[in-house]
This record gives C-alpha cells, sequence and structure tokens, in this order.
C-alpha cells in the first residue's frame, strides 16, 4: 500500500466554489437535524416534565458509555412526510457502547405525539432489529410510545413488514442468543407490550411504566372494569405479581443503571478475525471532501480523492490501475480494519464491470469487507456496448456482489442512477450499512433525463391526440414534471423512507464506516459461493 | 538504671493497642518477656503479635473482658508472668484489682492500691491536697443560712460560679461576675436546686475564664522519695478530652513552672507515692492555680516528658515496682527542647467529632529521630467502636516551641492512614492556627476558634484534582476510562 | 452517563468527554485531562492537568481514601442505583448518622410523627444522639430495637410513603 498523491489544490476557485457550496449543504443538513432532534412543541415537553420523565436523547446520554461515541441512523427518517409531525420518524436508533459492549439502540421519542408510531416508525425499529440480526449486536429498547398511530394503522399493522415485524425480529433474535433489554419508561399498550414482553430482559419505572395489552380506557370499554394503569399494568404488579418484568426501578436514572448493570453481564461477543493494522488518520485532511465534491452533479472527481480522505493515512492499494479505469478498486484500512473499496469514476463499461467482479471476488477469497463508494450514472448503453455484453457482464458483478459473504457497506457519495446503484449495492442487496451525504441523489435516471423522457412522452401522447404541441407547453411539461422528479431525487426523499441508513456529513464518514464494519463483525461470515456468472 | 538484669523475667500486659505496644518496646530492651491479652476480635492486632505469647480473654464486650480482673490474674498465674502492667484506663486506676494482683503474689506495676483509693476520691483528694499546701479552687457550701453563704463565698472573689450541690446539667448554674448579683443569684440558685434536685444545698467555687490544663509528671518510689520531670500541658480538649499535648507548657513563667512543680512533688511525697503518676491542675489566666487531681498510673501523654527528658517512664515504673527504688537524683532531670503529641482519632471532627469506623487500608507514618509514632495497628486492623477512637500518637520533638509546632505539623502531613476517617488535617490546622503558637492556651481553644479550624473551602481546581486521583481507585471509573472497546476508545464521544 | 462523586460530603459530577490519548473528563462543568503514569501498590503517580502527581490511595467499597498534597481525603464513589432510592425515599428514610447502639425506642410503627420528633435514641461513644423525622408522616416501620448495633447510614426507621399530592 502506498499513500495517494493529491492532486487537489485547495487554493484554487474551483476548490472554494465547491467548498462554499458543500459547506452550504452540510450547514442545512445540520440545522434539519437539529430540529428533528430538538424541536419539540412546548406542550409535549411540559408534559414529560409533569410525569418526571426525562427527553428520550437525555436517557441515551445516560445509558451510553461516557467519551464514547454514538452512531445514530436515519435522523432524518419521515423528514417528507406527515407534514413534518414525525421527526426522526419518532424514533432514535443507532450503534452506541453500554457498558464496554457494543449495542444497537431503539429508543421510542415520546416527546412528539406521546412517542406514536407512524408507518415509517414501524419501518425504522423493524431497519434497527434487522440490523441487530444481521450483524448479532444486542439491542435496548427505550420504551416510551403510546402505540400505533391509529388514522395511519391501514400502513402499520397488516403487512409482512409493518408492526408484526417487529415482534418477529425479537423472536429471531432471541433464539439466536442475541440478548435484548427493555427499558419501560412509558406505557407500552397492545403491540407495544410485547417489545417488553418478547426482550430477554426488562425493567420498568415505578409510576411511569405500564404494560398491557388493552390500556384502561379500553377495558372501561370492553368488559365495564375499571382500573388505573398502575394496577393494571404498573412495577409493583409485573414485577411482583405477573412475572412479565424482572426489575422495578424507583426512578428512570435507577432504570438505566439497572439496564447497564445487566449488560454488564452479559458475554462479549467474539469478532471474527478480519485482518486488521493499527488505526491511523487519513494523511490527507477530511474537511478537503466539500471541496472535492462538485456544487452540480453533473461535474466529476476522481473517487481516489473521496478515498484519501477516508481510509487510514491515505494509503491504498490500487487493483488494476489501468484497466476499466472507471472503476477504482483496491485494498486499504479504515480504523485499522482491511477493506476492499470500490469507487466509481465514471460510468461503468464492460472492463470496468469485470474488474469489479473480479475484485469482489478477490475479497471474498480473502475474507475483506467491502465498501462501495458511489457516484455512478450508470453502466454504459449502445449498441456497441450491448452488442460487447454489457447486460451480461454487468449481471456478473451484481452476481459477485449480491452473493459476497463478506460484510458490504454503501456510501453514496454524489449520484446513484440506473443499474449502477444495483452493481454497486444499492439497498436491496443486503448491505449492512449504507449511508448518504447530503448533495447525493438517486433514482432510475437523473433529473434532466428524466424530465426530458417524461416530456417526449407526454408529447408524443398529445401529438397522438392531435393536440397541437409548442415549444412553451413542452417547457412547461419539463419543468412541472422536472421539479416534481427532482424532490424525489434528493438526498432527504430517500432517508426520509429509510432507502438509507442516515445522511452524514461527508468528514463523519470514516468514523460512520468504522462503526458499522466494527459492529458488523459481530456476525460470523456467511457460506462463501456464487451463482451462475454469465461468462 | 544501669542494672545488669531484667526487673522481672515475664509480665503481663493488660492492656491493648498502642499502650501495649509501648510497654513491650521498652520491654524488649530491657529482656522482659511479655504477655499480652486479648480479646478474639483482635486476635491479629500488632500487640499481640509484638508480644512474646498472648492468651485470649473473654467477656461480653472486649471492654468487659479488659474489666474481668479475676481472669485476667489467672492467665497471668497461668503464663507465669511475675508482675501485670495495667497501662491506662481498664483496670489501672481499680484499687481492688492492685490488691487481687498482690494478694495472687504477683506484682502490680502501679502505686499502693490506698493511694489509689485516696486519689480516685473527688473530695477526699482535694482535702488530702489541701492539707498539704497544694492550692484547691476555693469554694463554699451552704445556703440555709443564705447571707453566711454570701458573706463566704464574696471572699473567694470574682468572677464565681455558683451551682446546686446535687445538681448537673446547667440547671441553677450561673456565673456571678460581682459582688453586686451576688445575693440576688445566689438566692435564685437555691430556689431552682430545691424545685429541680430537692435540694437547697448550694456550691460556689471561683470560676476561672480561660483556664490552661498542666499537669506534673512525678516519680516515686514508695519510700518518700519523690521526682518531678517536669509539666506539660493538655489544655487543648475536644469533648473534654485532651488532642494536643505538650512538654514543657508554652508561655509559662519558670517560676510559676517551679511553683507548680513543687505542689506536685509535695503532693506526692506526702503519700509516699509509689510508681509513675501526674498531678493535673487548673492554672488561671492570673497564675494562680488549683489541684485537680491526681492520675496514679501512666498516662496517655507520657511520651511528650520522655521526649524532652531523655527517660524511658516505663523503665522506671519497672526499676520502681521490682524494688529498685529511683536511682536518679532530681538535678539529673533536665528539661531538652520542646514535645508535642497529636492524637490521631477515628472521628469527623466536622460533626462535632464524631467517631469513624472503618478498616486500616494503608499505613505510612512519618519517620524521624525526633518522631515516635505510637500505635497499635497494622494494615488490615478493624476500627471498631469497641474500643477509644484514638488509633495513634504522634509525638514530635525539636530544640524549641515554634520549631516543634513546624515539625509536628510536617509530620501530621507525612502521615499516611488510609481507611478511616482521622482528625489528622483538623490537628493539623490547629498547629497552623496562630492563637496556638503565640498565646497561651486554654481549654476552650477549639471552641473559640471553631470557625477558623473548619474545613476550608477546596478551590474548584484543588477539588477536582482530589477527584480525578480518586476516581482512578474506583472500578467503576477504571472500567469505563480504560476498558472500552476499540475503535470507539479512539474514536471518543463523537455523535454524528 | 455521568459520575457521581462527593468530596468530603460535597457532591460533584464527572463526565468522561474523551478516552484517547489522555483522559478528558469535565468535572463540574470544567474541563480537565488526566493520565495514570504509573504506582505501586497505594503509592500511584498521576498527571493531572499537566502537574505530577504522586498520591497513597486506598478503597473501600465505595469509598476511597487518598492522602495527597499533605492531606488526608475521602472521596465516595455514588452508586446511580442508591442515588436513585435515596432521591424518591428521602426524607421517609431515618438512618444513623454514626454508628452506635439503640438505647431507646420513643416510638411505635403506626404512630403519626411530625418532623423533629424523636423516632429513637443512639449512643455513640458515650454520646446519646436523638434521631428525629425528617418529615410530618406515619412511622411505618423500626428497623432495630433497644441494644442493637448498627452501622453509619443504616436505615433504622422509614416513614409511610408520601401520598401524591398532585392535583
Amino acid at each position: 500500500m502506498r499513500r495517494i498523491t493529491s492532486a487537489i489544490n485547495t487554493a484554487s476557485a474551483e476548490f472554494k466554489t465547491r467548498a462554499a457550496c458543500n459547506r452550504a449543504r452540510v450547514a442545512e443538513f445540520r440545522e434539519m437535524q437539529r430540529a428533528a432532534r430538538d424541536d419539540r412543541p412546548e406542550r409535549d415537553i411540559r408534559r414529560l416534565e409533569k410525569h418526571g420523565k426525562m427527553r428520550p436523547r437525555e436517557r441515551l446520554e445516560l445509558l451510553l458509555d461516557p467519551g464514547t461515541p454514538f452512531l445514530e441512523l436515519s435522523s432524518l427518517a419521515a423528514n417528507t412526510e406527515y407534514d413534518g409531525e414525525s421527526p426522526g420518524a419518532s424514533i432514535i436508533t443507532g450503534l452506541g457502547i453500554v457498558s464496554g459492549r457494543e449495542v444497537i439502540i431503539h429508543a421510542d421519542d415520546s416527546s412528539v405525539k406521546g412517542g406514536a408510531w407512524y408507518p415509517l416508525s414501524v419501518k425504522k425499529i423493524v431497519r434497527c432489529l434487522d440490523i441487530a440480526l444481521e450483524n448479532h449486536l444486542p439491542v435496548i429498547h427505550l420504551c416510551d410510545s403510546a402505540g400505533g398511530f391509529l388514522p395511519l394503522q391501514n400502513q402499520v399493522f397488516a403487512d409482512r413488514y409493518m408492526a408484526g415485524r417487529i415482534f418477529r425480529n425479537q423472536c429471531l433474535l432471541s433464539k439466536a442468543g442475541i440478548k435484548q433489554l427493555a427499558l419501560v419508561f412509558g406505557q407500552c399498550t397492545a403491540g407495544g407490550a410485547y417489545v417488553p414482553g418478547l426482550s430477554d430482559y426488562n425493567v420498568i419505572v415505578r409510576g411511569t411504566g405500564a404494560v398491557f395489552l388493552g390500556g384502561p380506557p379500553l377495558v372501561k370499554a370492553a368488559t365495564g372494569e375499571e382500573v388505573t394503569a398502575e394496577e393494571l399494568g404498573g412495577a409493583e404488579m409485573h414485577t411482583s405479581v405477573s412475572g412479565t418484568c424482572d426489575y422495578p426501578a424507583e426512578t428512570e436514572e435507577e432504570a438505566i443503571a439497572i439496564g447497564r448493570e445487566i449488560v454488564q453481564q452479559w458475554e462479549k461477543p467474539k469478532k471474527w478475525e478480519c485482518q486488521r493494522d493499527d488505526p491511523v488518520p487519513p494523511h490527507y485532511d477530511p474537511q478537503d471532501l466539500y471541496g472535492i465534491l462538485p456544487d452540480d452533479i453533473k461535474k466529476g472527481f476522481d473517487m481516489r480523492e473521496v478515498i484519501a480522505r477516508i481510509v487510514d493515512g491515505s494509503r491504498f492499494h490500487e487493483y488494476q490501475p489501468d484497466y476499466g479505469t472507471t472503476l477504482v478498486c483496491g485494498f486499504a484500512n479504515i480504523w485499522g480494519w482491511k477493506v476492499g473499496v470500490l469507487g466509481n469514476n465514471g460510468v461503468l463499461f464492460n472492463d470496468s464491470a469485470l474488474k469489479g467482479a473480479h475484485f469482489i471476488e478477490l475479497c471474498n477469497q480473502n475474507n475483506t469487507p467491502l465498501v462501495f463508494l458511489q457516484n455512478i450514472t450508470g453502466y454504459m448503453i449502445g449498441r456497441e456496448y450491448e452488442r460487447d455484453g454489457i447486460t451480461k457482464d454487468g449481471a456478473k458483478m451484481i452476481m459477485a456482489m449480491t452473493c459476497s459473504h463478506v460484510p458490504k457497506f454503501t456510501v453514496m457519495c454524489n449520484g446513484s442512477f440506473g443499474a449502477g446503484n444495483y452493481g454497486m449495492c444499492g439497498r436491496a442487496f443486503d448491505g449492512r450499512f449504507m449511508f448518504a451525504w447530503p448533495n447525493s441523489q438517486i433514482g432510475v435516471m437523473g433529473g434532466e433525463q428524466a424530465a426530458n423522457t417524461l416530456a417526449d412522452v407526454k408529447a408524443a401522447q398529445m401529438k397522438r391526440n392531435g393536440e397541437e404541441v409548442d415549444d412553451t407547453v413542452l417547457e412547461e411539461l419539463r419543468e412541472t414534471t422536472g421539479r416534481a422528479y427532482m424532490e424525489q431525487l434528493s438526498a432527504y426523499y430517500a432517508t426520509s423512507h429509510l432507502w438509507d441508513d442516515g445522511i452524514i456529513d461527508p468528514v463523519d464518514t470514516r468514523n460512520a464506516l468504522g462503526m458499522a464494519i466494527t459492529s458488523a463483525l459481530n456476525a460470523p461470515l456467511g457460506t462463501p459461493g456464487y451463482g451462475v456468472l454469465r461468462l | 538504671m544501669g542494672h545488669d538484669t531484667p526487673p522481672f523475667k515475664r509480665i503481663l500486659i493488660a492492656n491493648r493497642g498502642e499502650i501495649a505496644c509501648r510497654v513491650i518496646d521498652t520491654c524488649r530492651r530491657l529482656g522482659v518477656e511479655t504477655v499480652a491479652v486479648h480479646h478474639l476480635s483482635e486476635r491479629d492486632a500488632r500487640f499481640v503479635r509484638l508480644a512474646d505469647t498472648s492468651a485470649e480473654i473473654t467477656g461480653d464486650t472486649p471492654v468487659a473482658a479488659y474489666l474481668d480482673a479475676d481472669q485476667i490474674i489467672a492467665t497471668a498465674r497461668e503464663t507465669g508472668a511475675e508482675a501485670i502492667h495495667p497501662g491506662y484506663g481498664f483496670l489501672s486506676e481499680n484499687s481492688n484489682f492492685a490488691r487481687a494482683v498482690e494478694a495472687a503474689g504477683l506484682v502490680f506495676i502501679g502505686p499502693a492500691p490506698d493511694t489509689i483509693d485516696l486519689m480516685g476520691d473527688k473530695i477526699r483528694s482535694r482535702q488530702f491536697a489541701e492539707k498539704n499546701g497544694v492550692p484547691v479552687a476555693p469554694s463554699v457550701t451552704g445556703g440555709e443560712d443564705i447571707d453566711a453563704f454570701v458573706e463566704k463565698a464574696a471572699s473567694i472573689g470574682f468572677p464565681l460560679l455558683i451551682k446546686a450541690s446535687a445538681g448537673g446539667g446547667g440547671k441553677g448554674m450561673s456565673i456571678v461576675e460581682g459582688q453586686q448579683d451576688l445575693l440576688t443569684r445566689a438566692r435564685t440558685a437555691r430556689s431552682e436546686a430545691e424545685r429541680y434536685f430537692g435540694d437547697p444545698t448550694i456550691y460556689a467555687e471561683r470560676y476561672i475564664e480561660r483556664p490552661r490544663h498542666i499537669e506534673v509528671q512525678v516519680l516515686g518510689d514508695g519510700t518518700g522519695k519523690v521526682l518531678h520531670l517536669y509539666e506539660r500541658e493538655c489544655s487543648v480538649q475536644r469533648r473534654f478530652q485532651k488532642i494536643i499535648e505538650e512538654a514543657p507548657a508554652g508561655h509559662l513563667d519558670p517560676a510559676l513552672r517551679d511553683e507548680i512543680c513543687a505542689a506536685a512533688v509535695r503532693l506526692s511525697e506526702a503519700v509516699y507515692y509509689r510508681n509513675a503518676g501526674t498531678v493535673e491542675f487548673i492554672l488561671a489566666p492570673d497564675g494562680t492555680f488549683y489541684f485537680l487531681e491526681m492520675n496514679t498510673r501512666l498516662q496517655v501523654e507520657h511520651p511528650v516528658t520522655e521526649m524532652v527528658t531523655g527517660l524511658d517512664l516505663v523503665a522506671l515504673q519497672l526499676d520502681i515496682a521490682a524494688g529498685r527504688g529511683l536511682s536518679l537524683d532530681q538535678s539529673e532531670i533536665t528539661l531538652t527542647g520542646h514535645a508535642l503529641e497529636c492524637r490521631v482519632c477515628a472521628e469527623v471532627p466536622e460533626q462535632d467529632f464524631m467517631p469513624a469506623t472503618g478498616r486500616i487500608l494503608h499505613l505510612d507514618p512519618p519517620a524521624g529521630d525526633n518522631i515516635r509514632f505510637e500505635n497499635g495497628l497494622r494494615e488490615g486492623t478493624d476500627v471498631t467502636l469497641d474500643f477509644d477512637s484514638m488509633l495513634a500518637k504522634l509525638v514530635v520533638a525539636a530544640a524549641d516551641r515554634p520549631a516543634a509546632i513546624d515539625a509536628a505539623k510536617q509530620a501530621l502531613e507525612r502521615t499516611v492512614l488510609l481507611g478511616v476517617e482521622t482528625n489528622l488535617n483538623y490537628l493539623a490546622r490547629i498547629l497552623s492556627h496562630p492563637a496556638f503558637r503565640d498565646d497561651p492556651l486554654h481549654t476552650g481553644f477549639v471552641a473559640e476558634h471553631e470557625a477558623a479550624l473548619a474545613e476550608p473551602d477546596l478551590s474548584p481546581h484543588e477539588a477536582a484534582r482530589v477527584l480525578m486521583a480518586a476516581a482512578l481507585t474506583f472500578r467503576e471509573f477504571r472500567t469505563l476510562a480504560f476498558d472500552a472497546p476499540e475503535p470507539y476508545a479512539s474514536i471518543g464521544g463523537w455523535r454524528n | 452517563m455521568k459520575l457521581k462523586l462527593r468530596l468530603n460530603g460535597t457532591p460533584h459530577e464527572m463526565d468522561i468527554a474523551a478516552l484517547k490519548p489522555d483522559l478528558e473528563l469535565r468535572i463540574d462543568g470544567r474541563s480537565h485531562a488526566l493520565r495514570e503514569t504509573g504506582g505501586i501498590g497505594a503509592l500511584r503517580r498521576a498527571r493531572i492537568d499537566g502537574e505530577d502527581i504522586a498520591y497513597h490511595q486506598a478503597r473501600s467499597g465505595n469509598r476511597a481514601f487518598l492522602h495527597l498534597g499533605g492531606r488526608n481525603w475521602i472521596v465516595e464513589f455514588v452508586d446511580p442505583r442508591d442515588a436513585a432510592r435515596e432521591k424518591v425515599q428521602g426524607s421517609g428514610d431515618i438512618r444513623a448518622p454514626m454508628p452506635g447502639v439503640v438505647v431507646s425506642v420513643e416510638k411505635q410503627p403506626g404512630d403519626p410523627v411530625t418532623a423533629g420528633d424523636t423516632i429513637l435514641t443512639i449512643e455513640s461513644m458515650k454520646l446519646q444522639t436523638n434521631l428525629t423525622a425528617e418529615r410530618d408522616g406515619v412511622l411505618a416501620e423500626i428497623l432495630k430495637s433497644e441494644g442493637d448495633v448498627f452501622e453509619k447510614g443504616a436505615i433504622v426507621a422509614r416513614l409511610q410513603e408520601e401520598e401524591d399530592s398532585d392535583a
């Protein structure tokens, strides 16, 4: 491995323009994140205070080991939905360290609508538990939710990946020996009752915590019985009579302290031995990324410059440097862990697809995790390329990537269009974690192409119907279809729908990948093997 | 002095802790074998280990075991001890014990039993002192004839303390500053005495403001020969117990010193005193002094006297008890330098000197030619409420009083005694107080300077320093600080 | 999470902001650097805010005894679980301020008490102390009887829990 020699001139006008643009993007992202985390109606805050409850993030900080990181996932989930009434989808998830052990945390955000679960809340919890299953990460549930958001129950309840999936995942986690702890700070009603019910350990706070299938109003309606929440499913009853809960706590602080003590009893998992060196920070300043990433998605950049600002010591062993040059492949270390990096430097041609497939096979042979840095407009199209078998070469890359038994990680660095998204380990391909940069876009095709295509289709339709199509009408069509399409291309739209595990500031990429890779190594490697490669 | 053979072959020490260790120390030097007695709870104590042999004694409480005269005498006979050293406290001033020891054919290392009886009786000892020209605080008792009482009381001089003869607890007690208040106060006191105690007898004595506690170390061989080893001052007290003692007293006129020492010798000669003993006086700011009591045993604070006279009081006790008399003459006893003793106690000065319990986890006493750290401690020793809260005595000598104060302060600061709350910091604060150095002491010193002696507020910097050092000792902190897994520890408290 | 410590009875909060290369601590809001530099047995060395410090230490349960800078210190680690319980039950518990023995019991369980009422009298080093109710209430239980001995901090009696008074 050798240090990448950067060709970036940080004093250039281009660098400065790009930096200004990207810093503004990140500032916008940070502000959205701050608002999603902190801005709450006064009334909700007062209600929490009245019940002597902490805000969910206060609980989180008390739970986590001091001086250790927390990688929050999907902090802007649901940001484009429900008129913004479910910031972060009313759920906080993330990777953290509790009593020296890596855990994934699911915390209900009771500071918004009593922590009610919206459809995307459910999706976020399910994703959290999927991560736990895939990476063998213990789960800590911080329960404080009013239950499913009733007006949208048709999108919450019935289908395969809706609420039931949470409990299905809980069962499979326990079966796999992956521990779960639930700390019950508020009410866990109906389905929500199964979160502590299906956890291996649980703690309930006296006075505010309650677990029941039907709350007092439902009981009254059903049987006429009048009963308080505390009598029906409070700490005293569940820890001394029903045995549904394990430990009563006098305060939220105590519940967290008990929780930390419980986690301390857990065996420390053995990670599979990925090759590791002592970590060193990148030689080049990650802040340079702002000036490297373009201010316009159509402008290019050398992915090696990005790699140089993420990997240890900016050191990189490039594979086949002179072949299939639109796909940069090579070995590097991230926070010490040896990884194979694939980054786009242009459209994927036959040779770059073949190089990618081969490199993925090398990494599997070598038990080296894969990191995909996406900036892809797609596989090359056109008569010549089809004749050369671009589809079957792309298929080889997709087959090799899909069937990899090593963990995969993806960062959406800029564009992600067409089948290139697949070959570079898009969301559908079960990468362990996927992060997006605020500038990134994702779609079947780029915005301008889509606008043109849509306008062309519309114009053709109008012509068939004998309507007059002039340029102004066409322009207007392009404009309206384009705007709607562009909104959906945005990283914010993607992250809102949990198409990734969250937008991150580019300079945080090294830490995010470092934590993601470290966590992923808890799960044993899968079985090596591929399907039929079309040769 | 100068005997070739040990005074005894073997003695039993009917005590424990630092004083047992102290006695053993001299015995070892003299070639006297020692038998310690211990309660089961102290079977691993330092004095048990230092003694040649130790026998277990039993009792309902550990203290009860040490008060069981019969058991201790039986143990002495069983172990072949010729004599018993009682130390201080426990049976040391129990005449029945002394008689029983003698009746058992053993030697009691102490005075004649009758002397113990005489000096142990407040009224008789006072009368005896008065008869032998030792000043006692003037007092008058009466009240039936109020005018006669007032007349006699006025002759004592003011201020006066009037109290009910039968009383206590401050009821019917008052301080009278001058003649003009005397009659009214006496009447009030009499009616209160009648009302509270059913006995109108009242009592007036000279009220001494800012009294000093001065005591004289004496040695007598029982033939009437008595030497004094000069005085000690023990005015710094808390809860009526001494915490800092010194020899000689500071700010004391030499002529007055001679007068006080002579009075002590006079009293001791009159009883044909045998053994080391201490005659305690109250000294008023005007130079008048009054007999308080005589302690017929080795005193806790005896080492300060040893430091300034160069004598070994325990060795002298043994010689006297063995009938070897006193080969010393008064002219051979000279004072050199100044010595201070600080009583290191397991207590919380900030909470009214409430006793503290714990276990000695680490002990690293200060060392030096002029430092004695008298103690019965080992690492692992439990500090309980079974016995007195005194853990050790730090005794320091230097050329003069200011130097001794500085040396004692330094020695206190070098004393590492971990595992129980102690008054070490408090003692150092007393020694640092200008009034301790510059002014005559008095028994109200601790109360007078309460605010100045309180634990000073810590600067945030100082507090943080201590907290960080302390944090390193806690497993909980260490786990968090040093056991965090990598790469998380290196990533640190990052948030995305 | 934050650590709670008590120095000479005064509570302090300690947060670990960073673990490497040196520990970065925040104590009562101020930032400090700490590195352990060695030591044998009770004698330890640390670099605290750039200054090399040697000190003696020993620990007994939640209490650390230190000899640092010529003075003795006792620092108590406040167990978060104990602290949480104290916070809630607080004044309802009557705790022994010092070790000792019960001399007399003045009240019976079920008795109504007013703040300041003596519940029992204890003796410690020949000094008798009255243990009193910190608030009005009803005596729930007395855990020690005459002649019983106890350690400092032991709960000797307990008041019934207060009724929730929120409107």
